[in-house]
């Protein structure tokens, strides 16, 4: 009896924690998806009709090629950060715990300031009578200033460069955590470094790049705000989509019916990548 | 106790909340509550109407045009002495009934404004409104970069330009601008004709060097572009850093907005709010809030002492406002737009 009363009360404490989470995250939700079956109307507004007009809409070649191009700079993103990411993780791993601590601290310091004025250094740094084009012109590498700003690259570089330190994070974490006797143990069975890599160190610490994968896939399927300002806006990723119909073009239940197929297709995706790499536990992300 | 405290300190809350919404609601003959977006006027220009005629300026502020005609229906025209805000959303305002007419006998600097953004679809009759400033997006390019004259929104689409103009982000606008490079409507409900806009713009994509609605005209300042296509405020800007830039009111005809200020049908203190718009309308006045801004003038006494880029030459005529248009056209519009957008970048 005693022991049921204090379950009741333990229940009570942690119940305005999932009130909230019920009404401020599924709440939005829910709303979303029944937005996305409504029908858009001129001006502003949508009134509640049942359509599925905003699904089909989406056929269109145009906006199917933003699904495109929203994977194709998410994949290149997260191939370039965990080929930079996962040795730089690996090695920091390795360093002395002065080392790991100075490390820590370098990664740590660009988030006292806001992503978007980081972003904005990197226009000033590539734009035609910037400090890139400048140097390359002192230099006499080149004669006209290079056209770096609004262009792909320029996007790839700010994609990578604002979400690498999650991938170093994550797998950092991973080979801090790793038994190191085990390498030992195969090299003294008579494995060389590279099968010992393979064999013992990268599955022990895939948990990690799988979560670093994650943390750089997911959000730069949705980042918009780079690919607008270092592209120009000229990239259409689905993200810059939805806010211009959430804006400009007005017509959320359109919005609505993209950001819903966009978060099923990176579910999707996510699904099918944790099948193929086998693992089920997510380092780092707890 | 510690009950106590939380009760004692919810009381307070709630005192403060009620005496905060009693403060608010109070006006009297010596205050004018002002309603617009933030920063439209130079302190100066508030200041000197307390000086003149000792009423004190309360200066509320909101940051869209639809919010303010949600307020102001709430308040059933009333809370508000003037209010300033963009020409479509007065149209609604006005056939809302939540606009008073203007007391002329009071106003008696009405004749002072240009006639040219008077008799406007929104107050055809000019009983409710005076305009304050009017906003007319337009080409601004470099001499030095660019070797031909450009005239109007079809010499953006000139090869010499590949990949050097910059545009703003409203697609409504830019897809206007091509309109009317075709000598059609900006607000064309014609899903043909707004198919051969989206065609048309597609061979625009290989000039463009950026689309941006924030500082496009930085682009200009520091050699991304070589002619850009901007707002009002910003072609001001870009003309007070670089005055060698060119500016060109486009020969195929003006995209207008005009932000103009009314009185609310129930305002609570309407002899101040009718001196307020004799006030805004005497040139000096007049003159010291479009170069705080940087919007066209409309105050046709004060374009001799303006600053003479905000004065529109009497020969680009008047122009066009964007109109809400169906539905479908507004969806055409739209995959113009994205269509666009994603040409621009291959």
């Amino acid at each position: 009896m005693n022991a049921l009363k204090g379950a009741g009360r333990w229940w009570l404490c942690i119940a305005p924690m999932y009130l909230f989470t019920l009404v401020f995250v599924l709440g939005p939700v829910l709303y979303m998806v029944a937005v996305s079956f409504a029908q858009n109307e001129a001006g502003t507004g949508f009134r509640w009709a049942f359509t599925l007009e905003n699904f089909s809409k989406m056929r269109d070649p145009i906006y199917l090629q933003c699904f495109r191009e929203s994977f194709q700079l998410a994949l290149s993103t997260t191939v370039l950060n965990a080929l930079i990411g996962y040795p730089f993780g690996y090695f920091m791993g390795r360093l002395s715990a002065k080392g790991k601590r100075i490390m820590m601290f370098l990664i740590m310091v660009p988030f006292w300031t806001s992503s978007l004025i980081r972003l904005y250094g990197w226009l000033i740094l590539l734009q035609a009578k910037g400090a890139v084009n400048n140097l390359l012109l002192a230099l006499g590498i080149i004669d006209a200033p290079l056209k770096i700003l609004y262009t792909y690259p320029a996007v790839l570089i700010g994609m990578v460069y604002g979400l690498l330190p999650f991938m170093i994070l994550a797998v950092y974490t991973s080979v801090e955590k790793m038994d190191w006797t085990l390498v030992e143990a195969s090299r003294d069975l008579g494995a060389s470094r590279a099968k010992a890599f393979f064999t013992v160190t990268l599955p022990m610490t895939l948990p990690g790049l799988m979560s670093g994968v994650i943390l750089t896939f997911v959000p730069s399927m949705g980042l918009f705000f780079i690919a607008d300002l270092l592209g120009g806006n000229k990239i259409v990723l689905v993200g810059s989509l939805i806010q211009d119909q959430m804006t400009r073009g007005s017509n959320q239940p359109f919005a609505a019916a993209l950001a819903l197929v966009l978060a099923a297709m990176t579910t999707l995706m996510l699904w099918g990548y944790r099948k193929l790499t086998g693992t089920s536990e997510l380092e780092g992300m707890l | 106790m510690k009950k106590k405290l939380l009760a004692l300190l919810c009381a307070a809350m709630l005192l403060l909340s009620l005496t905060g919404c009693a403060g608010s609601g109070k006006t009297s003959n010596d205050e004018l509550v002002l309603y617009t977006w933030e920063e439209m006027f130079p302190q100066e220009v508030l200041d000197g109407f307390t000086k003149k005629t000792g009423v004190k300026i309360i200066y509320s502020n909101f940051d869209y045009d639809e919010t303010m005609l949600e307020k102001l229906t709430q308040a059933k025209g009333g809370d508000y002495d003037v209010v300033i805000a963009d020409d479509y959303i007065i149209e609604q305002a006005i056939s809302a009934g939540l606009v008073s007419e203007i007391d002329k006998s009071v106003v008696t600097n009405f004749s002072n404004i240009n006639p040219r953004y008077q008799g406007q679809f929104y107050d055809p009759e000019d009983k409710y409104t005076v305009p304050y400033g009017c906003g007319i997006p337009l080409i601004v390019y470099d001499p030095a970069a660019v070797d031909f004259e450009i005239k109007g929104y079809n010499d953006l689409w000139n090869p010499a330009l590949k990949d050097s103009v910059a545009i703003t982000a409203n697609y409504r606008v830019i897809n206007g601008i091509t309109l009317l490079s075709m000598g059609k409507s900006m607000n064309e409900e014609d899903l043909d004709v707004i198919a051969q806009a989206g065609e048309k713009l597609l061979a625009l994509a290989p000039n463009i060097r950026l689309i941006q609605d924030d500082n496009t005209q930085n682009a200009l300042l520091n050699g991304e572009a070589a002619a850009a296509f901007l707002y009002t405020s910003q072609v001001t800007q870009v003309m007070a850093e670089n005055p060698n830039l060119k500016v060109v009111y486009p020969e195929e005809g003006l995209g207008f907005g005009i932000m103009a200020a009314f009185i609310p049908s129930n305002a609570p203190n309407k002899q101040a709010a009718n001196e307020f718009l004799r006030y805004l309308l005497e040139p000096e006045i007049s003159k010291a809030c479009m170069e705080y801004i940087g919007y066209v003038n409309t105050t046709g006494a004060a374009d001799s002492i303006v600053n003479p880029m905000l004065v529109a030459p009497e020969s680009a005529g008047s122009g066009e406002f964007i109109m809400n248009v169906s539905e479908e056209a507004n969806d055409a519009y739209n995959r113009n737009w994205t269509a666009f957008k994603a040409a621009c970048g291959q």
